[in-house]
């Protein structure tokens, strides 16, 4: 039988593939929660944060151009 | 202790790939491309150990409500989901020169592609539901259902006539398989289930974090 080596490349390529993007992912999360704590730290007592507003009761005060950026408030 | 986890992994990696194409010899009948077996079986074989894991958790979650139960069984079924992805990919791409096919209907496939299904179900579910303590609890009973497809998957190869081969390793009786092929199917298994450990200790910790910051 032939040695196939394409085969065996994508087998292993498409491995690294899938395992390096979840490492990466978990890397950017870790990342934005880092960076979302340093702020939240950073912010003076009893103030509200952006992400803490969740986009209906934005619409609810007027606010939809708010609500249509608020995208960490799902989170 | 991640950090030295995530450098022993990364050894771990190397020294299987190191093995799998510099050690290991050309398997006499399938040529080079059996040196894909390296990877599908560690593969399946961390998968089982990822919902298992996931199982436990789950029953853990519904006795105690403990959320580190609860945050271990999604980081287990993230990872377990991606080993399974792996699995169903590498076994196709070995299919296609030894079977002349890429996939086909039979019991092994079959149920490895259904608790694939299931267990992105089981995250699906988990994303879609707001309220964290009923995703916790749903998720929960889905993961122990789910679970019961372990050893569908496992044995379909002995209930049912399969294209696919028996198991390679964990079967009744001595290994048939040379003892140089075993050593290195061994030492890629331990890599993978150091990937794995890895990769959920960090997702615990990372679910933990994101709880206590965005909650």
């Amino acid at each position: 039988m032939p040695d196939n080596w394409g085969f065996v490349a994508a087998a292993y390529g498409l491995a690294a593939l899938v395992l390096g993007g979840y490492w990466r992912y978990l890397r950017r999360r870790e990342r934005e929660i880092y960076s979302e704590e340093a702020t939240s730290q950073a912010r003076p007592v009893g103030a509200t944060a952006p992400s803490e507003v969740s986009p209906r009761d934005s619409q609810g005060s007027g606010g939809k151009a708010a609500a249509r950026t608020g995208k960490a408030a799902g989170r | 202790m991640s950090r030295a986890l995530g450098w022993l992994t990364a050894l771990g990696l190397a020294a299987g790939l190191v093995l799998a194409f510099g050690v290991a010899p050309r398997e006499e009948i399938q040529g080079n491309v059996q040196r894909i077996m390296y990877l599908h079986v560690p593969s399946v074989l961390v998968a089982y150990l990822a919902f298992a894991v996931v199982l436990v958790a789950s029953v853990a979650y519904l006795a105690r409500r403990s959320e580190a139960a609860d945050r271990l069984a999604q980081a287990s079924a993230e990872a377990g989901v991606l080993f399974t992805g792996i699995t169903i990919a590498s076994g196709a791409i070995w299919g296609k020169p030894t079977w002349g096919t890429w996939w086909t209907w039979d019991a092994r496939l079959t149920s490895v592609a259904i608790l694939f299904v299931m267990y992105l179900g089981y995250l699906l579910l988990r994303a879609m539901i707001e309220d964290r303590e009923r995703a916790a609890r749903y998720s929960a009973v889905l993961g122990i259902v789910a679970a019961l497809d372990i050893p569908l998957v496992h044995f379909s190869v002995y209930w049912w006539r399969t294209l696919h081969q028996p198991p390679s390793i964990f079967k009744p009786g001595p290994s048939t398989m040379p003892p140089v092929f075993l050593v290195v199917l061994l030492v890629n298994l331990a890599a993978f289930t150091l990937l794995y450990a890895w990769f959920v200790t960090k997702r615990a910790r990372l679910l933990r974090r994101e709880h206590e910051v965005f909650a």
